[in-house]
């Protein structure tokens, strides 16, 4: 639990007052563009950079006067940090040496941690003849070694190469549910936050903006930042025309149109609002549908096909709108110029804005 | 970026102009031996005399004669003025300098001028016993009366002296012992002697101003220093012991191959007038014209005998003993 | 472009054809001439040093060498100087380590300054300290007079403390260079499996930092054994090589044996520099992180914290200390003697006049130097012909070399026709030159890394010849690098010593041995003076550099003092 949490660097706060609650057993990702605080804010767990005030309490103990090593947190860098003069068991068993375990107990655990992140065998190994990914598992290992209640992971998938890293995730996914071990996990890739995440943090500027789980942080982004950080999206601005109760629905007047929507949260006539609006949500078709979804006229301005699905940047009265068509070989390929409709579904999450 | 670089070699250029201006009309290039004050005394003396500039860096005796030997026989230098007795007479057997029957040295002693004219000695100098006078009152200690007082212990390690390899002084001193009390008894004197020296400077007017501070209570010094620092205040006492002081000239010749063979013989006949011997004198040397010595006054100090021809011929086999003796310390 | 095919291009008349040939072949044409240049100015010296040590009245003989080895006198000479060399290192590392500790992950209140005066000593001539200490400790010094002491500076135990100082800057500025590129994260890693600060600096930090320390010892250890000043001037009756050489040659013109000494001399020097070399290419175990990135403060425990704080602070009270007495000195007649302030010492004229000196030698050693510098770093990394590595080992080796075999080397090499240059005063700005060749060169070399070749290539694509894009391209961008390796060596050619003791001529003396001559005379207001202005000179220079350093972006600091002085 992070309490009210507060840290400046020479004048510059970096963390304004950041407080949260982590349950335990859960896998929490904080996620940002740089320089949002994230790390700062991991290291502040870890007990590795001292803050202004603010309160850091495990299982109901405040432990933010107590070095790194007396909590029991481990912290996983984000270039692992591994001892290169050291081997690989020589790495893990680092802390338990430390604790004056017994050789033999240590050689167990070695083996046993080695086995539990599929490196058997290679205890005996230097650092620096190990791949990437190997090393990476090396780190989580050496965390793991002294059974922390908290794992913190510092863009652990960063230094890895595109198709290791999508590998690598779901192995420390499955490793943490496992395990069962409380989680932080910190990047700023927001695909590998969304893939992996119980709950979502997501930060800017030192102030966490919107705490949720994946689905939440996606389709109900609390402010146009969360939005537009996760994935693309369309943004049209708006004013609300009309809020009828039964059925519950509501119009807004936008530059393409007037949208119907359903709203989430009380509207009133007149308010500045914002339709957040995923491109894959929208269908585009060229004739004209049927159902009583918003529909919108436009033209295509530019069409890419990337295989899995086709890109579409469409113009609709002047505005630019962005459509990922899935499969396309259905409705086959649209073309430059050419003149089709788009329908927008009701169920639109809408901004309020002032 | 251009007028960076043009800059940069303007300076270049200017230096080297500089330098250049160095190699001037009416200078005269040469290793002086007398203690560095004195040597630019007799440099201003000569210039204002005659308008030559004498071109010296201060070298002990020693260093002179290794630059002199070394650079044989395509000399750095037009003339030497200011040198010991070992390397004028060795010049003059090497074919080293040349021979000017200068005008102003006719008559002179054969003491001060070479028969055949090669060699000229500006002044003879001494070395004397010097102590610090508050030094000693503290310490309840007489200046030494004699010699052999100073092997007494009680002296050890407050005695400093010239190294013979560098100071024509020490070179001096090491004869003027030798001669003293013959080469067996003279060695075993100045291995006694040794025990007490502090250390062993580079020139030989070190002595006069170390122990003028006070950092040692005697020395064996140089006589050409010791009037100046009893005129500037220093604390000095200074004695003749009563067996006797040595003594040794300074000799100027002119170096073969000097493109300026009229400057040097200037030079020359500058030495040999009564003026310069009374700047001399007055300094507390001895001198080819007689000329009341400020330092010794009226008495003239007991001199031991000496052979100085002989003393030259020695010097090479004296310094390898006295390496062998007394360069084996360590700590 | 090879010779047939320049022949056989149709050009107007014969001139053309040479000039063509010099514009291809003028990358060679230039390396031949930069070896030829090298080879006379520091192959040829050390040559004859050499030869000299082994000839004998007929012919090669080791006799010498066997003098050398049986002779109490100089062997002990040998083991002195090991000695002193090896104090001095481990002393030296010590200090700097704690030092360089600090200021990386100590408080922040406390690094600035602590830096600043642990590199201190690098604007001062080594023998300063030789100065400061007889004004504390010699015979008349203030401390002996206000303690009583007994002790003399004069011998071993001076020279250890006064090459100490002078070096600690060395060993600090390296190993605080590895520190900082050491990954903090390796020891916030082994802090938080539970390992006190004592555990980590044992476990984890020295032995990464092990390449780097032992680098920083080598080096040391050469500066140590080669200076020549501090030694000279309180080395008493005890014997080190440097001055000994000083003393063969000078003092008694024994050349044999003074070229023996200054053999025996050059080998550890030599070893260490290939050494030294090759331990640039071992084994990189502190570069997993990147970039050299100064840590967060810690907390460092009491157990670490105090001792490195007392051993910085100890060091650095001694280095100001020193500073402070030789400024003061410059003021008093006799300071601790007779303390009346005067400006006699400041004023005098000879030794102003030996400034002025050592300022024009140092000018055009500077603006060849430099120019040489640059030529050479573009002709190692843009040629590619057979040798190149060894001109690059050969301008760089003047560095590694003690500046009293140089001296040696130079004064037997020049001193007969046609080679005659003792004597003379560009004698002593040619040795200047190439002794500091390697900060340009280095310079050089690594301002030309950052060119990318292909924008020259894009120069002659667009149509220039060699020259054009040499004169419009290159040499603009390496501007910086010029400037870099003239300040520099303008900055260590006015202090240095070594060498230029056996090589100036009556009449024109150089500031450092105005000073080194006044030292041992006694006369340590003017050797003060004389140095403090020294002092201020190459202040102003690294003013300058800093200035340059900042509008160009090019960082020359880290170039600073490793050569023998």
């Amino acid at each position: 639990m992070l309490n009210d949490i507060h840290k400046s660097y020479d004048h510059l706060e970096v963390l304004k007052g950041i407080s949260l609650d982590v349950t335990k057993g859960e896998l929490v990702t904080f996620v940002g563009p740089s320089g949002c605080g994230k790390t700062t804010l991991l290291r502040v767990i870890g007990g590795f950079t001292p803050f202004d005030s603010g309160e850091v309490i495990l299982d109901g103990q405040r432990i933010d006067h107590l070095p790194p090593n007396l909590r029991d947190t481990r912290i996983c860098f984000q270039n692992y940090a591994l001892f290169p003069h050291m081997t690989v068991a020589e790495n893990i068993s680092y802390g338990l040496k430390i604790k004056k375990w017994k050789k033999n107990k240590i050689q167990e655990r070695v083996e046993e941690l080695l086995r539990l992140v599929k490196l058997e065998g290679l205890g005996g190994r230097m650092i620096d003849k190990l791949s990437g990914g190997q090393q990476q598992r090396v780190a989580v290992a050496r965390a793991l070694s002294l059974e922390p209640k908290v794992l913190l992971l510092d863009e652990p998938l960063s230094n890895l190469d595109a198709n290791l890293r999508l590998t690598m995730r779901g192995e420390i996914r499955k490793l943490q549910e496992r395990l069962k071990i409380t989680t932080i996990f910190v990047t700023h890739d927001q695909f590998e936050a969304m893939s992996i995440s119980d709950r979502i943090v997501v930060m800017k500027e030192g102030v966490i903006q919107q705490i949720g789980s994946p689905i939440e942080i996606y389709e109900q982004p609390e402010n146009e930042f969360i939005a537009s950080f996760v994935g693309y999206v369309n943004f049209l601005d708006g004013v609300v025309e009309r809020v009828d109760i039964r059925p519950n629905m509501a119009t807004v007047s936008t530059p393409v149109g007037e949208i119907d929507f359903v709203p989430e949260r009380n509207f009133n006539v007149g308010d500045k609002v914002k339709l957040v609006i995923r491109p894959e949500t929208i269908n585009i078709s060229r004739s004209e549908p049927t159902t009583g979804d918003n529909i919108l006229q436009g033209e295509v301005e530019i069409g890419m096909y990337v295989g899995s699905l086709a890109k579409y940047t469409v113009q609709v009265k002047g505005e630019r709108m962005i459509i990922d068509q899935t499969n396309p070989r259905e409705t086959g390929i649209f073309k430059e110029n050419e003149k089709i409709y788009l329908t927008i579904p009701k169920n639109i999450h809408v901004l309020r804005k002032n | 970026m251009r007028g960076k670089l043009g800059l940069a070699m303007f300076i270049a250029i200017l230096s080297v102009a500089f330098m250049m201006n160095h190699a001037q009309a009416q200078n005269v290039r040469a290793y002086m031996g007398l203690s560095p004050e004195n040597n630019v005394k007799v440099v201003n003396f000569v210039k204002e005399k005659t308008g030559i500039s004498i071109l010296q860096t201060f070298q002990s005796f020693g260093e002179i004669e290794a630059k002199v030997k070394s650079e044989a026989p395509n000399f750095n230098a037009d003339m030497i003025t200011g040198c010991g007795s070992p390397l004028a007479f060795m010049a003059k057997k090497n074919g080293w300098s040349v021979a000017y029957d200068s005008p102003e040295w006719k008559g002179m002693t054969s003491e001060f001028i070479d028969k055949e004219k090669f060699w000229f000695n500006i002044s003879n100098f001494s070395f004397v016993l010097v102590g610090n006078r508050d030094k000693l009152k503290e310490k309840g200690y007489a200046m030494p009366k004699s010699w052999k007082e100073l092997l007494d212990p009680k002296w050890k390690d407050q005695i400093v002296m010239s190294s013979p390899f560098s100071s024509g002084t020490a070179n001096m001193i090491r004869f003027s012992f030798l001669a003293l009390y013959g080469e067996e008894q003279g060695w075993k004197f100045i291995e006694a002697l040794d025990k007490n020296i502090h250390h062993y400077t580079r020139s030989g007017n070190a002595p006069t101003d170390l122990v003028g501070r006070g950092e040692f209570l005697l020395g064996i010094t140089s006589d050409e220093n010791v009037k100046d620092r009893l005129d500037k205040g220093f604390p000095l006492l200074w004695a003749v012991p009563e067996e006797g002081i040595g003594y040794d000239g300074t000799f100027a010749m002119i170096l073969k191959g000097t493109k300026v063979m009229d400057v040097c013989k200037k030079v020359i006949d500058v030495f040999g007038t009564p003026e310069f011997s009374k700047m001399m004198a007055k300094m507390g040397y001895v001198t080819p014209h007689p000329a009341p010595n400020a330092l010794y006054g009226d008495k003239t100090p007991k001199y031991i005998k000496l052979d100085l021809g002989y003393a030259a011929e020695m010097r090479p086999k004296w310094n390898d003993v006295w390496k062998e003796k007394f360069r084996t310390e360590f700590k | 472009m090879a010779m047939a095919e320049i022949l056989s291009i149709p050009q107007r008349n014969l001139w053309e054809k040479i000039k063509t040939f010099i514009n291809a072949e003028l990358i060679h044409i230039l390396a031949a001439i930069l070896f030829l240049l090298l080879a006379i100015f520091l192959l040829y010296p050390i040559l004859a040093v050499l030869i000299k040590s082994i000839k004998g009245p007929e012919g090669l003989t080791l006799s010498y060498y066997a003098k050398f080895f049986t002779k109490g006198y100089y062997f002990q000479s040998l083991l002195n100087t090991l000695m002193l060399g090896f104090i001095n290192t481990v002393v030296c590392l010590t200090v700097g380590f704690c030092m360089a500790y600090l200021t990386t992950r100590g408080p922040l209140s406390l690094r600035k300054p602590l830096k600043f005066i642990t590199m201190m000593p690098l604007i001062a001539p080594p023998y300063l300290f030789a100065i400061s200490l007889i004004i504390l400790f010699g015979r008349n010094g203030i401390l002996t007079k206000a303690f009583g002491l007994n002790w003399s500076i004069y011998g071993f135990s001076g020279v250890v403390i006064a090459q100490t100082l002078a070096f600690i800057p060395l060993a600090y500025l390296m190993i605080e260079n590895t520190l900082m590129s050491l990954n903090p994260n390796l020891e916030e890693s082994a802090y938080d499996l539970g390992a006190s600060e004592t555990r980590i600096i044992r476990t984890i930090t020295i032995p990464l930092l092990a390449p780097g320390i032992l680098k920083a010892g080598l080096l040391v250890f050469v500066m140590t054994i080669a200076e020549f000043g501090n030694a000279a001037i309180l080395g008493g009756r005890t014997p080190f090589l440097a001055p000994d050489t000083y003393q063969m040659i000078i003092g008694e013109a024994d050349f044999e044996m003074g070229s023996v000494l200054s053999v025996i001399l050059i080998i550890p020097c030599i070893i260490i520099f290939f050494l030294h070399s090759y331990l640039l290419t071992g084994k990189k175990f502190t570069t997993i992180g990147g970039k050299p990135v100064a840590s967060e403060p810690r907390k460092m425990t009491p157990l670490v914290k105090i001792p490195f704080l007392i051993i910085s602070c100890l060091a650095g009270l001694v280095i100001l200390i020193s500073f402070g007495v030789v400024f003061i000195s410059s003021f008093t007649r006799l300071l601790g003697v007779k303390n009346e302030i005067v400006f006699s010492h400041i004023l005098n004229f000879d030794s102003n006049r030996a400034i002025y000196n050592s300022i024009q030698v140092s000018l055009v050693a500077a603006f060849i130097g430099a120019i040489i510098g640059t030529l050479l770093a573009y002709v190692i990394v843009r040629g590619k012909f057979f040798g190149r590595t060894f001109i690059e080992m050969v301008s760089l080796s003047g560095f590694a070399l003690p500046g009293t075999v140089i001296g040696i080397g130079y004064l037997l090499a020049f001193n007969t026709p046609p080679f005659k240059l003792t004597g003379g005063i560009m004698i002593l700005a040619l040795n200047c030159v190439f002794r500091f060749l390697a900060v340009g060169v280095e310079a050089g070399i690594s301002k030309l890394h950052q060119i990318n070749i292909e924008i020259e290539e894009a120069s002659a694509d667009l149509g220039a010849n060699f020259m054009t894009t040499f004169y419009k391209i290159v040499l603009p961008i390496m501007f910086p690098a010029f400037i870099a390796g003239f300040i520099y060596t303008f900055m260590t050619a006015i202090v240095s010593l070594s060498a230029v003791v056996f090589l100036v001529s009556p009449g024109f003396e150089l500031a450092a041995v105005k000073i080194f001559d006044a030292a041992a005379y006694g006369e340590i207001g003017i050797a003060s003076a004389t140095t403090m202005k020294l002092v201020v000179i190459v202040i102003f220079c690294m003013v300058i550099l800093n200035f340059i350093t900042k509008r160009t972006g090019f960082d020359v600091s880290q170039k600073k003092r490793s050569v023998t002085v």
